[in-house]
């Protein structure tokens, strides 16, 4: 059915579950999770880490059960109608999730490097960088969602710049807020993990699906424990009140990095993070991609470029700072209900279907 | 002929041979005489041209025996092994137009003795001029298919070497040899490059560059997908790792593949130096290519957008080197790297005395000139000047060019949008790059899909006792 050679080897969803983990998210997450949790935000950061690992294996369970993607299973536990429906639930979370990453990323740039750049201008050259990533084929996906982790990571040594300022004494007294005020802080941090739900479409074409699992949750460890890292530093380099005065406080770790030949460190910054960038927004759309062309019959690449002019437009209509706000809000709060909620139920319910099959298979 | 077996008279056939021999005597360099003292004369033709003449002189006339009946105790007495009796004209003709000579008898022309006597006039294998190294093997391939498959041959004694031939082209006929070792190469791309080879429809092979762009995966790609190189030690060497080496008769550069990036930017020096050497240098290497290809189009993007990136010291020089220049970044640089294109095409059309004089010309003159008359900065003619000195680091030639084409799309990109510009383009690269195969296989491997074995062998080297794994693995077909 798949063709061998389009299949990846399991290792390779460490790179594409990271990918997706970290993303946008990672260059101002801080506020939000230290503006309800102070200096215990390092323990929402854990929590919704674990959580994300429980929703990782209730996936892997689902699938290594069902052994097709999500299409597959939707159809096959609700029918046709029903089934294509809850599809395209799905189809529109990815889409607008690969907007609301790259509109996020537009926002940084406007922010940081180009207060007056067209917007139009970079989402077409953009549009076309994506559409030949995922034109490209599943093996050109992970292949930049690989080197999408390898490339950037000389980034993670600028965390020793700030070091020298920071004041690890911040972090005390340990807990100190309510567990309210953490369970609010777990919620906000879940945003940033999220995102592998693509894994529900991109199963089928894993080598050994079952040695996946143990790697997905490899790269969710990775993954909390860098936030983690970032949160600790964080803590100990800015004051409550500071922070929750910075957007983007990773980038703005960044400007008190000094190098010789380079004054504002976060310009490179911000221009690797286009690869860094780029295969996430890839993934969301191949996944809506390859989910539309599925229930449509309808050939992917048109599909692609089809999205890829809502992301455009989409782009361009969300205008300030604000609404851009506004929809991830929308967007992380539709998501935490699709991964925590929807997911587990869906479980459940296959578990149930497959039991009642085997019963009447028996009778 | 073979499709008509029932066609067996021969004397039908007879007449033929005189027709090859009268349409082949329209040529001014074909002989033909008679040869014998009675009625059986003996009818010698060749192209005089083709021959070596030595041959008919000391090796066959002298042994043919004229007093004989039948061709083949004419001919029993010759000192030359692998005599071809042919009954087919077209086998003639075709033997005759590659260096044979053809011996019929009068009377009896129903059949003819070929005798191989081309004369092998060629270059003596030389010292490699492209790919020179002070150290290892210092001969290079010449344009003679035979004396290359020697160099090989000799370097591998063993019975696993497989040589394949073909014949392409329909003016040139060119032969076209497929090397490999059995049992390490990969069947598979053995049997998809004949494939690809004798698919081949064209009128003329000069050169083994031909058939590397003929037979690729991808043609619309800057990207050369097979080495070529005009080192014997080095295609021996890769035989042994389970590629597979096209040669062709008459290029003095043999192609070998499937080959990835990484191997691009391989010497043969990176194996003769001791590891940790060998790994600098092509660590070196890998950044010279990074910097010939972003220096540039950064330089554009920082002038024109973000000055506030460079530390105030720098932008000083940057902003005095530039003052008075009545251009915009973006065009001094597209300028600036023509000329330099410019003076690299005049470098290569004209003889090696002049050639000197143009570099004189070329970088001294008319770089000071420009500098001293306010056209340039003199940054960036050191920019520019480094970054083609960085391109011809690449140890294959090929290489090199591309490295110098991919830069004008970065530097109109960095003109567009900045530094962000240089980064979408660098995106453009890596996809570019993920999407070609060679024979199949991924073009960036070992880098991806990641090889950890290979690894050991790719952005550096380690030392030979490490390497004990061939880096191209055996696959079960």
């Amino acid at each position: 059915m798949i063709n061998k050679n389009e299949q990846i080897s399991p290792f390779l969803v460490f790179f594409l579950v990271l990918k997706v983990q970290i993303g946008v998210g990672v260059l101002g997450f801080q506020r939000l999770i230290i503006k309800s949790a102070g200096n215990d935000a390092w323990i929402a950061v854990i929590a919704a880490g674990l959580l994300f690992s429980i929703v990782i294996w209730c996936m892997f369970t689902l699938l290594n059960s069902q052994k097709q993607d999500l299409m597959g299973i939707h159809t096959q536990l609700f029918g046709k109608v029903l089934g294509g429906f809850l599809n395209m639930i799905w189809i529109t979370y990815w889409l607008l999730m690969g907007i609301a990453v790259y509109r996020a990323y537009v926002e940084v740039v406007q922010a940081w490097m180009f207060p007056q750049i067209n917007v139009m201008t970079f989402s077409i050259v953009f549009a076309l960088l994506i559409y030949y990533t995922v034109s490209g084929g599943f093996q050109v996906l992970t292949g930049i969602c690989f080197l999408g982790v390898i490339i950037p990571s000389y980034l993670i040594l600028t965390i020793f710049f700030p070091l020298e300022y920071t004041e690890f004494r911040n972090l005390l007294p340990v807990w100190n807020h309510s567990y309210k005020e953490i369970a609010l802080a777990t919620r906000d941090m879940s945003l940033s993990y999220m995102g592998f739900s693509t894994l529900l479409m991109f199963y089928p074409l894993i080598k050994h699906q079952k040695k996946a699992n143990k790697w997905a949750q490899l790269a969710n460890i990775l993954s909390i424990l860098s936030y983690l890292l970032l949160t600790i530093v964080s803590i100990g380099f800015y004051s409550e009140n500071q922070i929750s005065r910075y957007v983007w406080a990773t980038l703005s770790f960044w400007s008190i990095v000094e190098v010789p030949f380079i004054e504002r460190f976060e310009y490179i910054g911000i221009a690797t993070w286009v690869i860094f960038i780029l295969p996430n927004i890839c993934l969301f759309i191949w996944a809506a991609t390859k989910g539309t062309s599925v229930l449509f019959k309808v050939e992917p690449n048109r599909i692609s470029i089809l999205f890829l002019v809502i992301l455009i437009v989409m782009s361009l209509a969300l205008k300030d700072r604000e609404t851009v706000n506004t929809f991830q809000d929308y967007m992380s709060y539709v998501g935490f209900i699709l991964y925590t909620v929807y997911i587990p139920i869906l479980l459940c319910l296959s578990y149930i279907m497959s039991k009642i099959r085997k019963k009447t298979h028996e009778n | 002929m073979k499709k008509f077996p029932f066609q067996k008279s021969n004397h039908s056939l007879a007449p033929q041979f005189d027709e090859v021999i009268q349409q082949l005597k329209e040529s001014k360099d074909f002989t033909i005489f008679m040869f014998g003292i009675e009625h059986d004369t003996l009818c010698i033709s060749y192209f005089n041209t083709l021959i070596d003449t030595d041959i008919l002189h000391r090796d066959l006339l002298p042994y043919l025996n004229k007093s004989s009946s039948t061709l083949e105790a004419a001919v029993s007495a010759l000192p030359i092994e692998n005599l071809l009796f042919t009954q087919k004209p077209a086998d003639m003709q075709k033997h005759l137009l590659t260096g044979y000579i053809s011996i019929t008898m009068e009377g009896k022309k129903d059949q003819a003795v070929l005798v191989k006597a081309d004369s092998q006039k060629s270059r003596t294998v030389s010292l490699p001029e492209v790919e020179f190294s002070v150290i290892g093997p210092k001969e290079s391939l010449v344009e003679s298919l035979d004396t290359n498959l020697n160099l090989i041959r000799k370097r591998l004694p063993i019975q696993e070497l497989k040589v394949e031939e073909l014949t392409v082209g329909k003016l040139s006929k060119s032969r076209v040899a497929v090397l490999h070792i059995d049992g390490i190469c990969n069947k598979k791309n053995v049997s998809t490059v004949i494939q690809r080879i004798s698919n081949l429809d064209v009128k003329q092979i000069i050169d083994s560059s031909y058939i590397s762009q003929m037979i690729v995966d991808k043609k619309n790609t800057p990207f050369p997908q097979f080495i070529d190189t005009e080192r014997p030690d080095r295609l021996a060497a890769v035989l042994g790792e389970g590629k597979l080496v096209i040669l062709v008769d008459g290029a003095p550069h043999g192609l070998l593949g499937p080959a990835t990036l990484v191997e691009f930017f391989t010497a043969s020096e990176d194996y003769f130096l001791n590891w940790t050497m060998a790994s600098f240098f092509r660590l070196v290497r890998f950044f010279a290519v990074l910097f010939s290809i972003l220096i540039t189009p950064i330089y554009v993007a920082i002038l024109t957008y973000h000055y506030e990136l460079l530390p105030k010291n720098l932008i000083n020089t940057l902003v005095i080197s530039r003052s008075g220049i009545p251009f915009p970044p973006i065009l001094e640089a597209l300028v600036l790297e023509l000329v330099i294109e410019l003076l690299r095409e005049a470098g290569a059309r004209l003889p090696t005395k002049v050639g000197q004089t143009i570099g004189i010309v070329g970088g001294i003159v008319i770089g000071t000139a420009s500098v001293e008359a306010g056209l340039t900065s003199n940054v960036l003619l050191i920019i520019v000047a480094l970054s083609a000195l960085a391109s011809f680091t690449t140890p294959v030639y090929q290489m090199g060019n591309t490295i110098r084409l991919i830069r004008f799309p970065f530097l109109l990109m960095a003109y567009y949008i900045g530094i962000l510009g240089v980064a979408i383009s660098f995106c453009f690269m890596l996809i570019h790059l993920l999407r070609i195969t060679t024979l199949g296989r991924p073009y960036l491997e070992p880098l991806y899909p990641p090889k950890l074995h290979s690894l050991k062998d790719s952005l550096i080297r380690l030392p030979f006792s490490l390497l004990s794994k061939r880096p191209a693995p055996k696959q079960k077909d």
